[in-house]
């Protein structure tokens, strides 16, 4: 991680507030292009909605979020689709279309680059081209290609989520509690893989709940505790007692 | 699905940490490609695609008028009258009693449809034996499984119809023509739900010395109680639509006053009728959705798909408190009392020394088939006919439904309908347009909307497959739409996260799952607009059901039997059918 690495989100006094309870507090966030950033906190800390505004769906009730230098809030649908490409959001992998064969899952990536009608065509008929086999290769899941999706594995749909975010190619990939049903193997898995995606010019925002793979992934962590950001440190210097200060109860 | 190999692997394997090693999870199970896929889906078009063709050419034969001219004037006079129905209170008095008499019978048939159901249902199943069962349940349940397919596989109306000729026009003709295909069918549904549940409780009460009996009604029909409860109730739902249908062998009740009002053309005393059915039909569908729905059991497409739902995660159902499924519970035995007093209906029928003569005749009258007049090929034809005319009638039933369901979809899971307060509220009537028209397809029999058919079309194949494709449209335009409410937002939503358009996003998205659901339930459909076939026959549209009419009111009792057969055969060789094609496009 460099100083100078090109910034791919500025939060300045960020918050969001649902319905008058708010979910998220003044936070100030810079991430660079090639960080591989942990989000640490207690459940209900607001993990979620930051990762909604870093995506753009969400808009901020105060302050300002900006993706890729433009800020998100009132633009129109079409400028903001536009930034919504450059990122790829993965959640448990229950996002996945689940009656459908795998290689449809994989290709539902590049919908946004595609467009209508090369989109409707390979919806009628699956396309299989290069970056698709690609994709499902280097989640090991080449084999499974025309199989259909609900009759995978739970481990095996969450690499098919991430062959999705490989061939869609985005620049920030967001992954909202990504292993937290995984054993502690596939977890590491699903985050090597994770890591591989961002790896070359991407960055990497991941909600976890286990420290340890935090040191093991990640090149930073925040940790947010009701809607508070409570620090903010290279991985390096992540002690027990900030741990300790953001899970304590009360 | 998660994949049983996850949950059951060996202690050894997940006991030792290995590096992510992908290659090692390349399962030895056989690969699906792509000329695989390509071919099933080729296949898969053609068995849709060359019945559908093939059907249409037999239903509209060239050179053949179609279109009845006289008859079409009908049609207008009929609609003429839409806004005029008979009010005056002798024959509002007349609806009311032919729809306390509808219910009646409806809620008998079923009470004796649970009866069978149940005792059924506990021979059938696996989980009310001790280790296995003594060899003479065996050899009853392998008699009783053929008995209730059997059974089931003969239509309510032809029931009736046999029964008739037995028992005259006795009420007990309605309420066995109910109980005996609807008990089949529950003893089907409540035997797997019986499989279904967690057998722990029983194991431990019978590891105490219980004995079967009470150990299965202290353990077993508990946690099912819900279950059978809201099966119940669909039932009854269910019963209600069959009993007016029974109103065209003349055996009481809304469905007769039908019947006879339209063949004698008064036209204002049907509308009156018919909204009558249709308000009967809306309050009975509306009842039992919110039994189910506060139940959280099932919904009425589950159901239908013929299999009871698994409980989630082997857990036994949450049963409900709610006030309305206990008021419910509380009003069965008086509703059943009320129901007995009210429809006059009487064993006594059953036990009549001339009721067992007429059986004893049927039965011998029945024995050996014979072929009607013309031989074979009249049955071949009249098999044809039906086929053809169930296909054209699931074609148009599909037409309705991916027309009309779209709207019925039910978006509250969704958090309310985005959008201005004009859009929401345009959206909400056309949702309430939707349902109330897939319920006015659904509740007018098909007799009734083959009778309107036949006024206006010759009859044939045709006719019959209209007025079966409007029903069954009604009738899948609501599973269908049920269960795309199921259908997940998730994938649609993460699909909008990443800047896909909202159009393209549901046809990615939403609608292979959608068409999945579709095709299932019509495929599920099929089976049983083959068997509806018999009662747009018996007004007169084609295939077997007529030609079984004609030769049971010429009492040619031998070719009635033959006609039987070969109506079971049809009847299961395209559940098998169906089954068979609902089993490949799951895999």
């Amino acid at each position: 991680m460099t100083a100078s690495a090109p910034v791919v989100v500025q939060l300045e006094a960020a918050g969001r507030s649902f319905g008058g309870t708010p979910a998220l507090v003044a936070v100030d966030l810079t991430i660079r292009t090639g960080e591989r950033l942990a989000v640490l906190g207690p459940s209900g800390a607001g993990k979620s909605t930051l990762l909604a505004l870093l995506n753009g769906g969400l808009q901020p009730s105060h302050g300002t979020v900006s993706l890729f230098g433009e800020a998100t809030a009132g633009l129109p649908a079409r400028t903001r689709r536009r930034l919504q490409r450059r990122v790829g959001t993965i959640s448990q992998g229950l996002d996945l279309i689940e009656q459908v064969r795998v290689l449809h899952n994989v290709n539902a990536g590049r919908i946004a680059e595609w467009g209508t009608a090369r989109s409707l065509a390979a919806l009628a008929w699956p396309r299989t081209d290069e970056r698709a086999g690609a994709a499902l290769e280097s989640v090991g899941l080449d084999w499974a290609i025309h199989e259909r999706t609900e009759r995978l594995s739970g481990g095996e749909r969450q690499r098919v989520a991430i062959a999705r975010l490989l061939v869609q190619r985005p620049e920030l990939v967001l992954a909202d509690e990504p292993v937290a049903s995984l054993d502690p193997t596939r977890a590491a898995e699903v985050l090597t893989l994770l890591g591989r995606v961002s790896s070359d010019t991407g960055t990497l925002v991941v909600t976890l709940h286990q420290p340890q793979l935090a040191r093991d992934h990640c090149t930073r962590a925040i940790g947010l505790r009701a809607g508070r950001l409570v620090f903010d440190t290279p991985i390096a210097e992540l002690g027990a007692d900030q741990l300790d200060q953001l899970y304590a109860r009360g | 699905m998660p994949d049983v190999r996850d949950t059951y692997r060996l202690p050894a394997d997940s006991d030792r940490p290995e590096p992510p090693n992908l290659d090692a999870q390349r399962r030895t199970r056989p690969r699906v490609t792509g000329r695989q896929v390509t071919t099933r889906r080729l296949i898969g078009a053609l068995v849709l695609v060359v019945p559908l063709v093939w059907a249409l050419g037999r239903a509209l034969p060239v050179g053949h008028d179609i279109v009845n001219r006289g008859g079409a004037r009908l049609i207008g006079d009929l609609l003429g009258q839409a806004l005029s129905p008979r009010l005056d209170g002798d024959f509002l008095r007349l609806v009311l009693e032919a729809t306390g008499t509808t219910l009646a019978f409806a809620a008998i048939g079923t009470a004796g449809a649970l009866v069978i159901g149940l005792l059924g249902g506990l021979v059938l199943s696996d989980v009310a034996w001790t280790h296995r069962p003594p060899r003479t349940v065996r050899a009853v349940r392998v008699v009783l499984r053929g008995l209730l397919v059997a059974t089931r596989s003969i239509h309510e109306l032809v029931w009736a119809l046999l029964l008739v000729s037995v028992l005259g026009l006795d009420p007990l003709v309605a309420v066995l023509a109910i109980a005996l295909p609807f008990g089949a069918q529950t003893a089907q549904v409540f035997g797997d739900t019986f499989d279904g549940l967690p057998t722990s409780a029983l194991h431990s009460l019978r590891n105490a010395g219980a004995t079967t009996m009470p150990a299965v009604a202290f353990a077993l029909l508990p946690p099912a109680s819900p279950l059978m409860l809201s099966y119940a109730f669909y039932r009854f739902e269910c019963a209600v639509r069959s009993t007016v249908l029974l109103g065209a062998v003349g055996v009481g009740g809304l469905g007769q006053e039908l019947v006879v009002s339209l063949s004698s053309r008064n036209w204002d005393e049907v509308w009156t009728l018919i909204a009558a059915v249709i308000i009967v039909s809306a309050l009975v569908d509306a009842w039992s959705g919110r039994l189910r729905a506060d139940m959280a059991v099932a919904s009425c497409s589950e159901w239908s798909a013929g299999a009871a739902p698994e409980p989630p995660g082997g857990v036994a159902p949450r049963r409900s408190r709610s006030r309305w499924a206990r008021w419910s519970a509380l009003a069965i035995i008086p509703g059943l009392v009320a129901a007995w007093l009210a429809s006059g209906v009487s064993l006594s029928g059953l036990t009549s020394s001339r009721t067992r003569a007429l059986t004893g005749g049927l039965v011998e009258d029945l024995l050996p088939p014979k072929l009607p007049a013309g031989g074979w090929s009249v049955v071949g034809d009249a098999v044809l006919d039906t086929l053809a005319m169930a296909v054209v009638a699931m074609a148009i039933a599909v037409l309705i439904t991916v027309v009309i369901a779209p709207w019925a979809v039910t978006t509250r899971a969704q958090g309310g309908a985005p959008g201005s307060l004009p859009a929401r509220i345009a959206r909400r009537m056309a949702w309430a347009l939707a349902r109330i028209g897939l319920l006015v397809l659904r509740s007018v029999p098909p007799t009734v909307w083959a009778v309107i058919a036949l006024l206006a079309l010759f009859p044939g194949i045709l006719p019959g497959a209209l007025a079966l494709g409007v029903y069954t449209g009604g009738v899948l335009g609501r599973l269908v739409a049920e269960s795309w409410e199921s259908v997940s937002p998730v994938p649609r939503n993460a699909l909008l996260r990443s800047g896909v358009p909202g159009a393209l996003a549901t046809l990615a998205a939403v609608v292979p799952a959608s068409a999945h659901q579709l095709l299932t339930y019509t495929l599920y459909r099929f089976e049983i607009c083959v068997r509806e076939t018999a009662v747009v026959g018996i007004v007169g549209a084609a295939g077997l059901g007529r030609l079984l009419s004609e030769n049971l009111n010429l009492f040619r009792f031998p070719v009635v039997s033959t006609l039987l057969i070969a109506s079971f055969a049809v009847s299961v060789s395209s559940e098998l059918l169906s089954r068979r094609l609902r089993r490949a496009i799951r895999a």
